[in-house]
């Protein structure tokens, strides 16, 4: 037990607590979730495989024809997949954020809402992790990627930012599984002497790997969970500053930039948890959870992306003002390009849905109105990733070189059919979970509970 | 009282020998803690749905040494993250963009990497080796009660010494007192 961060019953004063529960009550409502899938449940997962069958046949084509069919133009020869590539990652954030910072900041109102976070981490990373595969045509040589001892010797470049790429990003993957894998033992294991299905029932077993709560448990449980928070908590910086320099070591306009990894941290963050209050909006009114995720908790991730927004904003006026103010002509051109030129619209629709949308969240009615909410964070990711389409494209379409200017990238169908396969894919993760793992951390949000005390001190 | 995760004890030939008392309340399973303590019985064992501070300070739990194999997980994955860059680069001499082979600063990424990845994998080790998990048998006569609100307190032994930690349990507010022989 030694290394817990917080005594039971401790939140109750620093944080919103769900009402009226028990630890009985407590179990029972999140081992609700697990079972017999509802209709509505059974026709999302139906349009989520045809969507997912969709983004698999326009991949299909593509591995066959060729990455022309994927809409690559001179000089925009990293379009829609790298975009897809920095969204998913940085959806992936907010889990981390959640479950990691906020823990070692003892922010007790993660408590009830990390278990969704961190699950989305780990599918959105899942997510986020086929588009370098995709984007270099032979997915099945991605083990290149990776240094092993090759008969020919030959290693991969550690001074590219695009082989750190390859260890931040397979870093994070591994850490977050094993983080979310770890944070479910105790939860499993009281799944494990409830649920009647046998398959589930073997499944729990394995996961629970015998767990029963003894003090030696919790006392290398909690002093391991400290770790992977303290471990987690550098590991999520950098993974976005990483992927930042995919674009900021590179000398393009628009791109060659200090500003880079503190901004894209920021975004990253920004709409993972627009995406995270988008879930808990689904799941809390799908499975009737108001008590044990309440206004207060959706409120204060409210408040987390209204705080990431302004950052956002400030680092896009700070680009448009250095751009200004410094002495490239290129940098300026392009800037001028980016919100004037070809692709205003996207850049427009950026900064609206990522710095004018988010300013209705100083109004407390907006943030506790869950419908309001939930078109908000909609367009908040709407915006988020039309950044990364911004940053990306705009920069590559406007290089140095005036005689590239013409050619102008257009979206293809391709591209279009493999990201809405991916949101099927990060879905089908997220919907298998809610009906087969607890959605909700039983044990930390069994810690806001009152202790149960004879004699009151 | 069952083994994890379904089947009795007795029924897969596997039986304990001494007493547990189910306690409601913290404070009860605290002090009952505390009396066993000084009657002598050092080898408790606690089993609650979360972890209580009271019963961690009764039970004189020192911190977990997990956090020193974590610690030699990230040494480990330092030096070997810089080891590879330098190695490679050495062993396959190939010069890009003009610059110095070993060029240590986009090597800090690797390391630092590699420092993340090894001190959670051994972090992960070290939690499993010191919690003994995966465990196939319970140290003690598993309730899953233990896992929404009752605390169970496991004095191992038999004859006169469980009877007397019976006695002290019951004496300290337990709802149940079991004697398994």
């Amino acid at each position: 037990m030694s290394g817990t961060l917080a005594s039971p019953g401790a939140a109750s004063a620093a944080g919103p607590e769900p009402r009226g529960l028990t630890a009985r009550s407590l179990n029972e409502d999140v081992l609700r979730l697990i079972g017999r899938p509802g209709p509505v449940w059974i026709v999302a997962f139906v349009l989520d495989l045809v969507v997912l069958l969709i983004g698999a046949l326009a991949l299909r084509n593509e591995i066959v024809l060729g990455l022309g069919v994927g809409g690559w133009t001179r000089p925009v020869m990293w379009a829609t997949y790298i975009t897809n590539f920095v969204f998913w990652v940085g959806i992936a954030h907010c889990g981390t954020l959640v479950s990691a910072i906020l823990f070692l900041f003892r922010s007790h109102f993660r408590r009830a809402v990390y278990r969704v976070a961190e699950a989305m981490t780990v599918f959105a990373v899942l997510t986020a992790g086929l588009f370098p595969l995709l984007h270099v045509g032979r997915p099945w040589f991605g083990y290149w990627l990776f240094p092993y001892p090759s008969q020919r010797g030959l290693w991969p470049n550690f001074r590219s930012p695009l082989e750190w790429d390859v260890f931040a990003v397979s870093t994070y993957l591994t850490l977050s599984a094993i983080f979310f894998l770890v944070g479910l033992i105790p939860d499993v294991a009281v799944a494990r002497e409830r649920v009647e299905n046998p398959v589930l029932r073997g499944l729990y077993r394995l996961m629970s790997a015998g767990w029963t709560g003894s003090n030696r448990q919790w006392r290398h449980f909690y002093g391991a969970y400290l770790y992977f928070a303290a471990l987690c908590t550098p590991l999520v910086l950098s993974v976005h500053s990483v992927v930042s320099w995919d674009f900021a070591m590179a000398q393009v306009p628009g791109w060659h930039n200090t500003i880079f990894a503190p901004y894209f941290v920021a975004g990253a963050i920004f709409s993972g948890v627009a995406l995270v209050i988008n879930l808990l909006i689904v799941i809390r009114r799908a499975f009737r959870l108001e008590h044990l995720v309440t206004l207060e908790h959706m409120e204060k991730l409210a408040k987390l992306v209204l705080l990431t927004s302004t950052i956002v904003g400030y680092s896009y006026l700070s680009e448009i003002f250095m751009a200004w103010f410094g002495p490239s002509d290129a940098e300026r051109d392009l800037f001028l390009s980016r919100y004037f030129g070809h692709f205003w619209w996207a850049t427009w629709t950026m900064f609206t849905c990522n710095v004018i949308l988010p300013l209705l969240l100083w109004f407390k009615p907006v943030r506790r109105s869950m419908p309001a909410l939930f078109v908000l964070m909609l367009f908040v990711n709407l915006g988020m990733w039309f950044e990364r389409f911004v940053i990306i494209v705009t920069s590559l379409a406007r290089p140095f070189e005036p005689y590239t200017w013409g050619v102008n990238y257009r979206i293809s169908w391709t591209e279009i059919a493999v990201t809405a396969g991916a949101f099927a894919w990060f879905f089908l993760f997220f919907l298998v979970f809610v009906r087969v793992l607890p959605a909700f951390s039983i044990t930390e949000i069994k810690e806001t509970l009152p202790v149960p005390r004879r004699r009151q001190p | 009282m069952s083994a994890p995760g379904g089947g009795t004890e007795a029924a897969r030939g596997r039986t304990h020998r001494g007493v547990m008392g189910v306690f409601t309340y913290v404070d009860d399973a605290e002090a009952a803690i505390r009396a066993l303590r000084q009657a002598g019985h050092r080898d408790l064992q606690v089993f609650s749905a979360v972890p209580y501070h009271e019963l961690e300070r009764a039970l004189e739990q020192p911190p977990s040494p997990v956090r020193w194999i974590c610690l030699a997980g990230g040494i480990a994955g330092l030096v070997g993250g810089f080891a590879l860059c330098i190695g490679t680069v050495l062993w396959w001499p190939l010069v890009t963009g003009g610059k110095e082979l070993v060029s240590l600063p986009p090597f800090v990424v690797i390391g630092y990497e590699s420092m993340i990845l090894l001190g959670g994998l051994f972090n992960l080790i070290g939690l499993l080796l010191l919690a003994r998990l995966p465990q196939r048998r319970s140290p003690a006569p598993y309730d899953p009660r233990f896992g929404e609100d009752r605390i169970g307190v496991w004095v191992p032994g038999a004859g006169a010494a469980a009877s007397r930690a019976g006695q002290l349990l019951a004496g300290n507010g337990a709802d149940e007192v079991q004697h398994h022989a």
